[in-house]
């Protein structure tokens, strides 16, 4: 485990504290819109009511002067309801109403007024409330309040208000409580492929992170990773056979060549035993090029150079191959031939397609018995690319080995005997890769008793007849 | 014949000049891109074999500013590595041919000697050597005024033989010129083609005129 995976800083973290943010926000509109919806309301109806009869009493002033304002907020006053009235002097003395002092002096005209009281009601209660409504002087300075008990709806709506403050704030400290959670949980899955990527590293390749089965993003990412680390284990385990079989394929000529040499050399002098000790050195060296040619030109046509590609008339070329070959295969008792349809092209490097279809030719005369036949069949097929399979009657290569065969150096035991570096299918495979296509093989033309033949297939993208 | 041979490698300078002086030419040698570039502008030369990595100056480099100047002597690139598009390069440079590393030396002197005899060659209509005759215009071919029957690819591979009479050519030139193939078969295909064509040209007649060349490849010789 690494402690320097902070959870703070864990991406789940975040993600969290950001719900957190919307459950905030969430809340303060919620709260706005309740708000707005009970006491928004409840003012705006208390309003209207204290102004009406704010209004209603200052046209009975106006009428009536301070005797009848007077008359009138002391009947009002008495009667039982939501209103409540205080009448004062323009020094804020109260002349009658509901309280004994001014909750605020008006400063001039009519103004709007909200303030808690106390008062003692008709039965002796000491009733504590909200009140609002306008207060303001009349002409002549007396001074008139009418204002609206909000009784239960402004403690009910205070309620609701904190109710939802209350919420807010559980509901903030859970996202964060859950985002900590969620970000030691995802840290952990993570600690365990970032385990496995350090076991890897420190050399063992077989290290594979866990997979829990639950079919979730971390899964994914897990099976990814192993899926490449098997691949990687395998072409290690390749690269090291290739390096055994290199190693091998060379120092079996470069042993003999030296042994050559060095008998020439001990040996009393001789023309004739000289000049073949050359002629045979001569010809180990040459295998030994030849097999280091074929290294490199692998490793070019599987590496990162840019081929000169162009329209390849892949049909002329594989007719003239087996005309090429043709003679050759009659020479040694086999039977070469060609089914080539007409109009097929590919793009492609016309060299290396050559040495390709070639490579699959000399294969499979090579490993096929006298009297055998081999075959090169090229289609167009319904998928529009273009099949060309190359298939002899001959041992054929068990389905279990095929694959293996493709790999680099790889010859089976039973071809230990023959020349050749094993690097043959390979360049095939590769130059296949090149031109985006595959190599496959299947079994061939079938043969006598148990043998089925191979059939080697290289299949291509097509290019449009002109 | 006079050969100038551009090549940086010491030891494998003075090994190429031994075998193309056994060779009797007259052979003289440069270091580096430059001095091969400005012997060769001199002139005097009757083929020029060129290494394709040179100090100071590539040696492709070298055959285009040649061709430039209007020197056409026949060039050879010799290049470590066979590949296509190097290949390619070189020629499209203006090189006459190209040869990758390694190579027998009975290769290089095949091609040396094939580059003299066809440059300035006046296009011909009609071939022949001792009683073979070949008329490229009706594409038939007679031996001893009796018409031989040849399929398309051996009236090709007879031509180029024509052509090259008298010269020793390769199985490597033969897959490269009348095949256009640069890669080398593991079968012994190119003497089944010669077998065949032998047998057509020369089974009937007392003398034979197509000869093995034991180790390097084939001549056409009355």
């Amino acid at each position: 485990m690494r402690p320097s995976l902070s959870l703070l800083r864990t991406t789940t973290f975040r993600l969290a504290l950001a719900q957190a943010g919307v459950v905030l926000v969430f809340v303060v509109a919620l709260l706005g819109y309740v708000y707005f919806a009970t006491v928004g309301q409840l003012n705006a109806d208390s309003d209207l009511l204290a102004d009406q009869e704010y209004a209603a009493l200052d046209r009975a002033y106006g009428e009536g002067g301070i005797r009848r304002l007077n008359q009138e907020v002391v009947e009002r006053a008495a009667r039982q309801g939501p209103l409540l009235y205080v009448l004062a002097e323009s020094n804020g003395t109260v002349i009658t109403g509901d309280f004994q002092q001014l909750p605020q002096m008006p400063a001039g005209a009519a103004e709007r007024v909200d303030f808690a009281f106390e008062r003692v009601d008709d039965d002796g209660n000491a009733i504590r409330g909200r009140a609002r409504g306008q207060v303001g002087r009349l002409l002549n300075g007396p001074i008139l309040l009418v204002a609206r008990d909000l009784g239960d709806s402004a403690l009910i709506s205070g309620r609701i208000t904190s109710a939802l403050w209350t919420v807010a704030l559980f509901g903030v400290a859970l996202s964060i409580a859950g985002g900590l959670f969620g970000a030691w949980l995802a840290s952990r899955r993570v600690e365990a492929l970032a385990t496995t990527a350090q076991e890897v590293m420190a050399g063992d390749i077989t290290s594979r992170a866990p997979v829990r089965g639950e079919n979730d993003e971390f899964d994914t990412l897990a099976i990814a990773i192993n899926a490449m680390l098997d691949r990687l284990q395998h072409l290690m385990q390749v690269s090291r056979t290739a390096g055994d079989a290199i190693a091998h394929d060379l120092r079996s000529p470069l042993t003999r060549f030296r042994q050559k040499l060095e008998a020439a050399l001990e040996n009393p002098p001789n023309v004739d035993a000289d000049r073949e000790a050359l002629r045979v050195a001569l010809e180990e060296a040459d295998s030994v090029l030849d097999t280091f040619a074929a290294v490199l030109k692998l490793a070019r046509v599987e590496g990162n150079v840019t081929w000169r590609f162009e329209r390849v008339n892949a049909t002329a070329i594989l007719r003239e191959l087996v005309d090429f070959y043709e003679p050759a295969a009659e020479d040694v008792q086999r039977s070469l031939k060609g089914e080539v349809e007409d109009g097929l092209y590919i793009y492609g490097e016309p060299g290396l397609f050559t040495q390709a279809v070639s490579n699959l030719i000399e294969n499979a005369l090579k490993y096929t018995y006298e009297n055998g036949r081999v075959e090169v069949r090229a289609i167009r097929r319904a998928d529009g690319r273009i099949e060309i399979a190359v298939s002899d009657d001959g041992p054929g290569i068990a389905p279990e080995d095929r694959d293996r065969v493709l790999d680099r150096f790889v010859r089976l035991e039973s071809a230990r005997s023959t020349p050749g570096a094993g690097l043959g299918l390979s360049l095939v495979a590769a130059v296949a890769r090149l031109h985006k296509g595959g190599l496959h093989l299947r079994d061939g033309l079938g043969g006598q008793g148990e043998r089925k033949g191979l059939g080697a297939v290289l299949v291509l993208p097509a290019m449009a007849n002109p | 014949m006079r050969v100038l041979l551009v090549e940086d490698d010491a030891e494998m300078a003075a090994s190429l000049k031994a075998s193309l002086s056994a060779d009797d030419h007259e052979v003289e040698v440069a270091g580096d891109g430059e001095l091969g570039h400005s012997m060769a502008s001199g002139g005097g030369y009757d083929v020029i074999v060129l290494d394709r990595m040179l100090p100071k100056k590539l040696g492709v480099s070298v055959v285009r500013e040649l061709r430039d100047q209007g020197v056409s002597t026949p060039v050879l690139i010799l290049s470590a590595l066979h590949d296509e598009d190097h290949r390619i390069e070189g020629l499209n440079a203006g090189a006459n041919d190209y040869l990758g590393k390694p190579f027998s030396t009975r290769e290089l002197l095949a091609r040396v000697r094939a580059l003299w005899n066809g440059r300035d060659r006046e296009p011909q209509t009609k071939l022949a050597v001792g009683d073979l005759e070949m008329d490229l215009l009706a594409r038939t071919v007679r031996r001893g005024g009796k018409k031989l029957d040849l399929q398309p690819r051996e009236f090709r591979l007879l031509e180029y033989l024509m052509r090259h009479s008298g010269q020793t050519v390769t199985r490597k030139m033969l897959l490269e010129n009348v095949w256009d193939y640069h890669f080398d078969p593991q079968t012994n295909v190119i003497d089944v083609h010669i077998s065949r064509l032998r047998s057509k040209i020369d089974r009937d007649f007392a003398q034979s005129l197509l000869h093995t060349v034991r180790g390097s490849g084939y001549r056409l010789e009355a």
